[in-house]
């Protein structure tokens, strides 16, 4: 096969879901490869050690730390993308929302994290935050969770306002006419929809964070850069170290990018992908 | 006479400075179709609504069934659980099947079981024609289907009146006719409708009042027959003649049409509609014959 077909296929992010049984449905192939995504990122982060071990030295012999630092990686992506997720979700609302107090929070809050860098914000919550409030003196490992979370959130809060704001105004109004409450028509009505518009940028953040989080690198978080960075430290093989840390990355993006994709199919009852 | 089920008494409405309510007072009584005409920007809609609160009106009141139209969000559901709407645009729930959509707000609103909601909509779907689509998602029908099924999902709630705001003006020419005959059925089972249209043929057929809307007040309020058959305002005539030209423009630019159908220039109307029927009674004046729907033979 030619490379280009390679990368072709790579980039076909829908490369597992064409496999499963022709008599299943949309539905069913989803769910399907939601499932085996998940259960095989899983198995790759557990036995990561296994595969990498396999490699000559100065990886091989290296196992461990990359394995390890992986997991770190996946870990503060994870964390800090389900919290993001909410705090997006919340700053969105408020920014939507018709109380002003609610509105400017919200609108402050979006300002501020994005008009600032990620690796001072993460500086900040490490160094910074336990001085103002002592109460919050956390490990290196928290604050970079809750820096990520609380960038992350101000870009998700744009991608789930442009979500709600997408929801057609008449949608709102048939559900008002049948006597649903702004509660029901919120969970019912608008929310599946704006999820399904927001879904794409949600990823794209999703996956943004994921190589983000080697700025947890400045706060001595042991992650996968940091990780790869100490061996070719100890081992002057820049080369082979980086591109094993550039692999690994790819491989989990890759894996997040299947479920994602499995995720927006099964909302996707118009058949618009193809 | 029946009890009026919809009182509205001196309503105002404003968009910023446009006033499109002026103090306008009628009434809906139960079991009665009423058919709302008038040009673009008269108020029909906004009327329709006011009803269901779903433009608020700036001063007077407006009673259905005994519930004051206002904010109270108690009143507001208990008299949107009475009033089922139907959209120009059809609004089903894209994400839901047509069985959900039907089923959805009895579960969620009236608290009824998941199975009963589901077999109640299944006899709604019987009854406009769409049981065989019921699994189906809003964006596999046609235009005609998904409006039919909007009517199924506004009867589920059990409404004691039901609104239509121009429920036929998105649809292709062909599939009118299904919606329409969906809409006759349901005025001869006894519901109470209103009804904002450009649909002349219903109003004429169905209905049992006809409100005419200019500028926000009500111009006339008349019998169907009455309405069209005697019409004596040269205002409404205008109108009309307009709608009727409607039909021309569909097919053809209505001069092309006009110069293909009346030989003779003088016949032309001024709203270019020339009625092909000599034995119409259309009114003349000035050398125009200004037509109803209806009257000319192309419709």
């Amino acid at each position: 096969m030619r490379l280009s077909n390679i990368w072709c296929d790579m980039n076909q992010i829908s490369f597992m879901l064409p496999r499963w049984p022709v008599s299943w449905d949309r539905r069913q192939r989803s769910s399907a490869t939601i499932a085996t995504a998940s259960v095989a990122l899983v198995l790759v982060l557990w036995l990561l050690a296994i595969p990498i071990s396999w490699a000559p030295d100065p990886i091989g012999n290296n196992a461990q730390s990359f394995a390890e630092g992986a997991r770190v990686t996946f870990g503060l992506t994870v964390i800090a993308s389900l919290a993001g997720i909410v705090i997006g979700l919340l700053a969105a609302l408020g920014k939507v929302s018709r109380v002003p107090m609610l509105r400017m929070i919200a609108g402050a809050y979006i300002w501020v994290v994005r008009g600032t860098p990620l690796l001072v914000q993460v500086l900040f919550a490490y160094f910074a935050l336990p001085v103002l409030v002592p109460a919050l003196k956390m490990t290196d490992f928290t604050s970079a969770c809750v820096a990520l979370a609380i960038n992350v959130g101000a870009y998700n809060a744009e991608a789930i306002r442009a979500g709600l704001l997408a929801v057609p105004r008449g949608q709102i109004e048939a559900a008002n006419s049948l006597g649903m409450s702004s509660r029901q028509t919120f969970l019912d009505i608008v929310f599946p929809q704006a999820f399904k518009i927001s879904l794409p940028p949600l990823v794209n953040n999703i996956v943004g964070l994921l190589k983000d989080s080697s700025l947890a690198y400045a706060i001595g978080v042991v992650e996968l850069t940091n990780a790869g960075n100490r061996i070719q430290s100890a081992t002057f093989q820049p080369i082979p170290v980086l591109i094993t840390t550039a692999t690994l990355y790819l491989v989990m993006t890759s894996m997040l990018t299947q479920i994602s994709n499995a995720i927006e199919r099964r909302f996707d009852v118009e058949g618009k992908l193809a | 006479m029946n009890q009026p089920l919809i009182t509205v008494k001196g309503v105002n409405k404003y968009f910023g400075n446009a006033h499109v309510l002026r103090d306008l007072s009628t009434h809906f009584n139960g079991g009665e179709v009423t058919v709302i005409l008038g040009a673009s920007g008269s108020g029909k809609s906004t009327l329709l609504r006011t009803l269901n609160r779903l433009e608020a009106h700036d001063s007077g009141t407006i009673i259905v069934d005994g519930i004051e139209v206002c904010d109270r969000l108690k009143d507001l559901d208990a008299l949107r659980s009475e009033v089922g709407m139907v959209f120009q645009q059809f609004n089903l729930f894209p994400h839901l099947t047509v069985l959900q959509n039907v089923s959805l707000a009895p579960r969620r609103v009236r608290k009824t079981p998941r199975a009963q909601a589901e077999a109640q909509a299944m006899q709604l779907l019987e009854r406009v024609g769409l049981v065989a689509h019921a699994h189906k998602y809003p964006f596999a029908l046609s235009g005609g289907q998904q409006q039919r099924v909007a009517i199924a999902r506004a009867l589920a709630m059990q409404p004691r009146v039901m609104l239509f705001d121009e429920p036929t003006s998105a649809l292709d020419p062909e599939m009118v006719k299904e919606v329409l005959d969906v809409m006759k059925r349901l005025a001869g089972s006894g519901m109470t409708m209103i009804v904002v249209t450009h649909e002349m043929g219903f109003a004429r057929e169905v209905s049992d009042r006809v409100l005419f809307l200019d500028q926000g007040r009500v111009a006339q309020d008349a019998p169907p027959d009455q309405f069209f058959g005697g019409q004596q305002s040269e205002r409404i005539c205008a109108f009309l003649g307009q709608m009727a030209g409607r039909v021309f423009e569909d097919t053809q630019t209505h001069k092309e049409k006009a110069n293909e159908d009346a030989p003779d220039p003088d016949q032309r109307s001024r709203g270019g509609v020339v009625c092909r029927n000599d034995a119409c009674p259309c009114p003349v004046e000035q050398g125009d014959r200004r037509v109803a729907p209806g009257h000319q033979t192309t419709a």
